[in-house]
């Protein structure tokens, strides 16, 4: 059975006009999605895939014969015979928007993440034609070490607000205030320790501005854009997340974790840990030597000769005396398959016993 | 039915009408799987959940089934029985694909859901409602975890859920079936790869001797040892007896993560040779590792990971080993030269993985060429073949084309409350920590939200024993004594209390009891007995 046929709804194709171009889309496609597999690109800020059509931010309106206004690409269903004009008038009407948009934007991004509403405005030529007075915005502090919010980057497109409501279902983020005065606050403007939110870093994973951001990387003098990214998949639960790990280029750290909308299984979506448990990688107590005990009872730094040689001593007395079958291997579920398999290997053909299992067995 | 794995794929999961979630709290243990769970409910999907406690997702469930942890053999043959006498069962399929049906029919007549609101305390109206809505859906799945699995019935529990399913024909198609929810990175692949006593790689049974014979030619004519090995368990009491000399511990902390952990630190006391193999020391290791190897971080190496839906995806090494440590791979290589073994070169990770792909028949097909995006599900049996989204279609895939129904009775928990010990004690993991927690305690950001040791008590208990939000108490059980916060809440009902495992100063399993499943030994973390003592030093906030 299809996913069509799941959902209830048997789709058909309509023709309809972009640009003058006869095209065919899925009946009930967004307008935004059928002009962009046609080649036709429509900008967006607040629109996002993982989340309802919103039609807040104007970006993307684009003129419909017969409609009394411009309508939003990102929020209108594509009907048979429609005539779309993307390329009229309604440019111009994005740059000016855009120009609206600069005039408060005070802040590029205050936690190196990328900026779309910059590259928007490089596009398009526009620049802020003035910056507005007393568009400075009341700032927040907050006790969470992991995101932070500066409401002089934020063009209020809520779009971390209906992430939390519409994909993790959570009250934790609310837009407050009015006008000049709007800003993004924690729910009742507790801290985002206080509040339902989960630490999953969802709203700044979808902000177009970087107005939410790493709050570790406040400040940071290495862009996103300049990391280096390494594609791989999360170190915590079964679900196996597909995540790029950010590299500093100089030091090979990790500064931080994204993800993509096409890595399948999370479409982009991380928890907690996926997001911001790596900084045990780089931690101090790492175990950086071979440690032997020693005579007087206590772990001792080695060398890796002496440590194998320990090791391998200490399991053949064992073999010699008691047989393989006293020999016992505890495999993990942090190792990868390739390391699971040399570690049966190594149990079955060169200690001679099947008892390789692990923690995980269940 | 012939496979050790979750039948269908996580996308599907969205598209599914009804859901039913038994011992899973998924939005704590599977985060991410979860939102997909809750989209489904988002487009009209109905859900229920079978908890004992009032987790997240009964928030949006339709109906909670709040069974008395250990009685989900009662809880599923009640349903059964609901649907036999309300003929909702699937007739063709019962014929066609399975046998051994009557067995079950002859059972679960006994199951009466009247009955089973005694012995579960979930509502007979309520048991019947959610097999009626099951039944009768064709795209009703089902979802399970460690609350199935993590009792001495752990395999009751799962031969009843897989009975439920097969009489309803809920299987071989998208958007229903039976998922098991992989707790660790990758327990799937550690199981599939052969780190397991009774198989080779791919579930080859290591007493076939065509398959002994064909993994000693791979392995450079090796003689391979033709017992079954010891299970976890085994090894755990074979500390004791002196059947276990020698443990090779990779990436484990056993003293913290498996049950009655004084007495498994004990045994680990008396090895003559303990090795591990980790990227932490920690409180076990300093105490009795005669070698610690420094090993790697999956920043660090290359490989690959296989996820609850069997999908295989890679890792890639991304930062450099600090200082000495090396990469598992290598580590485990150099024991083997060190033990005088000669192997292959192995100069990558692929090349390890072809050698496993050739041996393995479901993973033939799976070269790393076509893992670079997002990774493919096995079975794919040939070189460029398909790969498997959903299981059992067209066809059950054990042998003969035939699901086996197993019938199932229930049996009592091993240890239940008692006037010394009146709480059950049930364990499990938070959404803020990662199993014994050596990666998430060393977050400021994460323990900011979770920090010390807390466990879950009802206000009925709590004011019973005197004690307070955040006051520190004392839990008893037969076995051992820790101390920990209490937090009052709704999650547990009374005469329930439940605590992470998470904690490495007050181990929860400190108090578990060791006698696990029968045929696998599963432990069963989820039902002990203890009692509460406050402690009475002040209060400090618990948990949220």
């Amino acid at each position: 059975m299809s996913d069509t046929e799941v959902s209830g709804t048997v789709t058909g194709m309509v023709e309809f006009t972009l640009d003058g171009r006869a095209v065919t889309a899925s009946e009930g496609e967004l307008l935004v999605h059928a002009a962009a597999r046609h080649g036709t690109f429509i900008p967006t800020l607040c629109h996002d895939d993982k989340l309802d059509p919103y039609g807040g931010c104007r970006m993307c309106v684009v003129e419909v014969e017969g409609a009394p206004r411009p309508l939003p690409a990102c929020a209108t269903r594509v009907t048979e015979g429609m005539v779309v004009s993307t390329n009229g008038p309604m440019t111009d009407f994005r740059k000016t928007l855009t120009e609206m948009l600069l005039s408060e934007h005070l802040n590029a991004s205050p936690g190196g993440r990328p900026n779309e509403l910059l590259d928007l405005a490089n596009e398009l030529g526009a620049e802020a034609p003035v910056v507005l007075p007393d568009a400075k915005r009341k700032e927040y502090d907050d006790r969470n070490q992991l995101m932070g919010y500066d409401p002089d980057a934020c063009i209020l497109c809520n779009r971390c607000v209906r992430y939390t409501q519409e994909v993790m279902q959570c009250s934790a983020l609310s837009l407050e205030g009015r006008g000049g005065h709007a800003r993004i606050v924690p729910t009742w403007e507790l801290s985002w320790l206080d509040t339902e939110c989960e630490l999953c870093g969802g709203c700044l994973s979808v902000c177009p501005t970087g107005a939410i951001y790493e709050k570790f990387e406040e400040g940071t003098t290495r862009p996103e854009r300049s990391l280096e990214q390494v594609r791989t998949t999360c170190t915590f639960c079964g679900v196996g997340c597909q995540i790029d790990l950010n590299l500093d280029p100089q030091t090979k750290h990790i500064v931080k974790v994204t993800s993509k909308p096409e890595y399948l299984p999370n479409e982009g979506n991380l928890c907690v840990k996926g997001r911001f448990a790596f900084n045990f990688v780089h931690h101090p107590d790492r175990l950086t030597q071979p440690l032997v005990r020693g005579e007087d009872g206590d772990l001792h730094p080695t060398t890796w000769e002496h440590a194998l040689e320990t090791a391998a001593t200490g399991l053949q007395k064992v073999i010699a005396e008691h047989g393989p079958q006293a020999v016992g291997f505890l495999s993990s579920a942090r190792l990868t398959n390739e390391e699971n398999y040399l570690t049966q290997k190594l149990a079955r053909a060169v200690v001679g016993t099947n008892s390789v299992h692990s923690c995980e067995s269940t | 039915m012939g496979r050790g794995a979750s039948t269908n794929s996580i996308p599907e999961i969205e598209n599914a009408r009804f859901l039913f979630v038994i011992g899973s709290n998924t939005t704590e243990a599977h985060p991410v799987l979860a939102l997909r769970i809750k989209k489904a409910v988002r487009n009209g999907a109905t859900l229920v959940v079978a908890d004992p406690r009032r987790i997240w997702l009964t928030k949006i469930a339709k109906r909670h089934l709040q069974l008395r942890p250990g009685t989900d053999v009662w809880l599923l043959n009640a349903m059964m029985h609901t649907i036999l006498a309300e003929g909702l069962q699937d007739e063709d399929y019962i014929r066609e694909l399975t046998e051994d049906f009557d067995a079950v029919r002859e059972i679960v007549v006994r199951y009466s859901p009247e009955d089973a609101e005694k012995v579960t305390g979930v509502p007979a109206d309520a048991i019947r409602a959610t097999a009626r809505e099951y039944a009768t859906e064709r795209h009703a799945a089902v979802f399970y975890t460690l609350g199935i699995t993590e009792h001495a019935c752990g395999v009751d529990n799962i031969w009843s859920l897989s009975n439920l399913v097969l009489m309803t024909g809920h299987l071989g198609y998208e958007s229903t079936g039976l998922n098991a929810l992989r707790g660790q990175n990758n327990v799937q692949g550690l199981n599939d790869s052969g780190a397991n006593p009774m198989y080779f790689p791919g579930y080859q049974p290591i007493e076939d001797l065509e398959i002994r014979r064909k993994f000693s030619e791979a392995w450079g004519g090796a003689e391979l040892p033709e017992t079954t090995g010891y299970r976890l368990d085994q090894m755990m009491s074979g500390l004791h007896d002196g059947r276990i000399r020698a443990l090779y511990l990779i990436g484990e902390n056993p003293a913290q993560t498996e049950p009655n952990a004084h007495r498994v630190e004990e045994g680990l006391g008396k090895l003559e040779m303990l090795i591990s193999q980790d990227i932490f020391l920690h409180d076990m290791t300093r105490k009795h590792a005669d070698v610690v190897f420094p090993a790697s971080s999956f920043a660090e190496k290359d490989g690959t990971f296989t996820n609850t839906e069997r999908r295989i995806s890679r890792v890639r090494e991304a930062a450099p080993l600090p200082g000495e440590a090396k990469g598992d791979r290598e580590i485990v290589l150099l024991m083997a030269k060190a033990l005088g073994a000669s192997w292959p070169e192995y100069p990558d990770a692929e090349s390890v993985w072809n050698e496993l792909a050739d041996l393995a028949p479901n993973w033939y097909g799976v070269r790393y060429d076509r893992l670079e995006e997002n990774g493919i599900q096995w079975p794919v049996t040939e070189i460029g073949g398909e790969p498997t989204r959903f299981l059992h279609a067209p066809r059950p895939a054990r042998a003969g084309g035939r699901a086996k129904f197993f019938p199932v009775e229930y049996q009592r928990p091993i240890e239940e409350p008692d006037s010394e010990y009146p709480l059950v004690l049930s364990t499990g993991r938070t959404l803020y920590h990662y199993n014994s927690a050596t990666m998430t305690m060393r977050e400021s950001g994460i323990t900011d939200k979770q920090e010390d040791p807390f466990f879950e008590i009802s206000a009925e208990d709590a004011s019973a024993l005197g004690l307070g939000e955040g006051e520190l108490a004392q839990l008893v059980s037969r076995r051992g004594v820790l101390e920990a916060r209490a937090h009052i809440t709704e999650r547990v009902y009374p005469g329930l209390v439940w605590m992470a495992l998470h904690f490495a100063e007050q181990k929860v399993n400190w108090l578990t009891h060791d006698v696990g499943d029968s045929l696998i030994g599963t432990p069963e973390f989820k039902v002990s007995a203890v009692r509460v003592e406050p402690v009475g030093t002040g209060v400090r906030p618990a948990a949220r």
